[in-house]
């Protein structure tokens, strides 16, 4: 094979990126010689990412690409990057540690990790450059996955790195971002966000974040145009297509809102895009767009956890060529790029997503071990003992979890279903279903997270039972709501009443609420559980449970002002 | 400025403390502008304050103790 890049079809000074990264032009890049337009787009990536002189020295990076070429077991890419150096200062383990997060857990990523990068001495600069590398890594596992090119001469096999202490104690904390603030805006004018106007008809957050470096802007923005926009193979819809699928395999709330948009915009009803997100076998694709999104689905979930060889003969069976196929691959290559850039950075979605994805989306045949929602490992849970004594037998140990809970379960469900005799009755129920079920806890979150999850679907379904034709999970939908008391309160409202009417105006305030509300406010207040904690138990996001804390607070409040409005003249209690 | 719109979209993390600074400042300076945003805001955390501390929803003391000895009984009943 070549390695001449003008034999690949390409203009003197072309590929110059890849040459001036790995000092040759690597066969993951020659395998797609067919399709001279993607190596040039991903050319471009690794120029502006791995070439270029940036915060990160290329020791670094190249650091990271070889952690990430580990979680996804790619021996092709593992001997490509093995001549990088191993995490030598503490500063550099931090760094490695993050990858190896974002890489093989990219939903969970939250500002906690990013946090510590900086408290490593991590400017955002810096950060930002270890998410573009990770996600690079991604992009060049992914090709290396579906064209499984032959090793170059220049390289030689590699054994796996053992980064079982480095990866040692991961927190599977979920938290909103955006994660880095730049400080600079760039110009309306930007030439990218022409691009992405004219394209798309807004320019996506995810790029407006990376302004620190408007270089990798126009570097992202050349490989879509090399990769996504031209329509002489595949079509500009079917990659759409590809997008949202991989996009939904990767759980990435954020491309699937934006995706479902543009593809809106194309002009495929938006009834199409959520079976694409739920299930493409259902919708109206034609058989050879099925197998498209089957085979790239597939690609793009390849990892260390499934390695599923992928099935290009399926593909020329249904009529694709080589090129499209190659293209295709890059399309999924450049996708897996960009939905770990978002993850790594925490951008927010561009519009309200009509699909959230949540803990409860992970694939459950998953046997190795993944990620939880709740940020307390088993080891720190205060009743691990009690649910192990249990678990193996000791059913009497279960006395001390239901002393220790009762309360909480009954805080609960009171807030739930409303009605206090019902809670009363109810909280035996939940007891024992979770001693029932204790066998299939398995400590990823707390035992009380797992507790009051029983308990909020014990009293939805008391509730439900109750008041059929109440709809219990509404979406949040904006209703207009705004603050309409808005007159000072007293100084010491607890003191304008006596304890016993508090309470009553307190329960009955609450009991008001609408349920999704109310139950938000219940476990975040009453039941002092984190935000996160609160999520989890819920398996909602954290932007939208902390959306509705926010509302459930400012609707209470709306009833409890008349009773400690300050009277005028007065100076408080 | 912050409008007091773009104010309430933010108040939750205002209220959380997971504001960055650079937002939390714009909150802030938004906040000493604005007499109704400190109403809100101060009657908002004086809500919280009153639920946190109310017991509306606390099982009475006396009251756990029999639905541990029921829970137990039963399960001691479903293992015989």
């Amino acid at each position: 094979m070549s390695k001449d890049p003008a034999a690949l079809g390409l203009a003197p000074g072309e590929c110059t990126g890849v040459i001036a990264a790995y000092g040759f032009v690597p066969n993951v890049f020659l395998a797609q010689k067919d399709v001279p337009r993607v190596i040039s787009a991903e050319d471009q990536l690794v120029d502006a990412i791995l070439a270029r002189d940036s915060v990160l020295t290329r020791e670094q990076k190249l650091m990271l690409l070889r952690g990430v070429s580990h979680v996804l077991a790619s021996e092709y890419c593992l001997a490509l990057h093995a001549q990088s150096p191993r995490a030598c200062t503490e500063q550099d383990a931090v760094l490695l540690r993050f990858a190896l997060k974002l890489a093989g857990h990219a939903p969970w990523i939250s500002a906690k990790d990013v946090e510590g990068l900086r408290q490593a001495g991590f400017d955002d600069a810096a950060i930002l450059e270890a998410v573009v590398t990770t996600a690079l890594g991604q992009l060049l596992c992914t090709l290396a996955k579906a064209l499984v090119p032959p090793l170059d001469a220049e390289l030689t096999s590699t054994v796996p790195d053992d980064f079982s202490e480095i990866r040692e104690g991961f927190n599977y904390a979920e938290t909103s971002g955006p994660y880095l603030w730049p400080q600079n805006q760039l110009a309306n004018d930007f030439p990218p966000f022409t691009f992405f106007r004219e394209q798309y008809g807004f320019v996506p957050n995810l790029y407006r974040g990376q302004a620190l470096r408007p270089d990798l802007i126009e570097a992202e923005v050349r490989a879509l145009e090399g990769i996504l926009i031209p329509e002489d193979l595949l079509s500009r819809i079917q990659k759409e297509q590809v997008v949202l699928a991989i996009s939904a395999a990767n759980l990435n709330t954020y491309y699937v809102a934006m995706r479902r948009q543009i593809l809106s915009a194309l002009g495929v009803s938006l009834e199409e895009c959520d079976q694409i997100v739920e299930d493409h076998q259902q919708s109206s694709l034609s058989p050879a767009d099925k197998s498209l999104l089957d085979g790239t689905r597939n690609l793009a979930r390849s990892s260390g956890y499934r390695s599923e060889a992928f099935d290009s003969e399926r593909l020329r069976s249904q009529g694709f060529t080589h090129a499209q196929i190659v293209e295709g691959v890059a399309m999924v290559a450049l996708t897996n790029f960009l939905n770990t850039l978002q993850s790594g950075l925490g951008t927010v979605p561009d519009f309200p997503p009509h699909r959230v994805f949540t803990p409860k989306d992970l694939y459950p045949e998953l046997n190795q071990a993944r990620p939880t929602t709740d940020a307390s490992r088993a080891e720190d849970d205060p009743d691990s003992v009690l649910v192990a004594r249990v678990q193996s037998g000791d059913a009497e140990a279960f006395e001390d979890l239901v002393r220790r809970h009762s309360r909480r379960v009954f805080g609960v469900l009171s807030g739930v279903v409303g009605n206090i005799d019902d809670a009363r009755d109810a909280t035996q129920d939940v007891f024992l279903k979770a001693f029932e079920h204790i066998g299939t806890f398995q400590g990823r979150s707390k035992f009380s997270t797992w507790l009051t999850s029983i308990a909020i679907n014990t009293g939805t379904e008391l509730l439900r039972r109750r008041r059929p034709t109440e709809i219990l999970d509404e979406s949040d939908v904006d209703e207009g709501f705004r603050p309409r008391q808005i007159q000072s309160w007293t100084d010491n409202p607890e003191q304008v009443l006596a304890a016993s009417q508090l309470r009553d105006l307190v329960r009955e305030g609450v009991l008001r609420l609408p349920q999704r509300y109310r139950t938000a406010l219940i476990l975040r207040d009453l039941n002092q559980l984190s935000t996160e904690e609160a999520a989890a138990a819920l398996g909602l996001s954290i932007p939208a449970m902390k959306a509705r804390i926010l509302r459930g607070r400012l609707m209470l409040r709306e009833s409890l002002a008349p009773h400690f409005i300050r009277e005028k003249g007065s100076s408080g209690a | 400025m912050l409008s007091c719109a773009d104010f309430l979209a933010e108040f939750g993390e205002y209220l959380e403390n997971t504001a960055n600074p650079g937002l939390r400042a714009r909150l802030e300076e938004h906040l000493r502008q604005c007499k109704v945003c400190q109403v809100i805001v101060d009657s908002t955390k004086k809500t919280i304050k009153i639920v946190t501390d109310s017991d509306s929803f606390t099982l009475p003391a006396d009251e756990v103790e029999p639905i541990v000895q029921s829970v137990m009984a039963r399960i001691r009943d479903k293992k015989v």
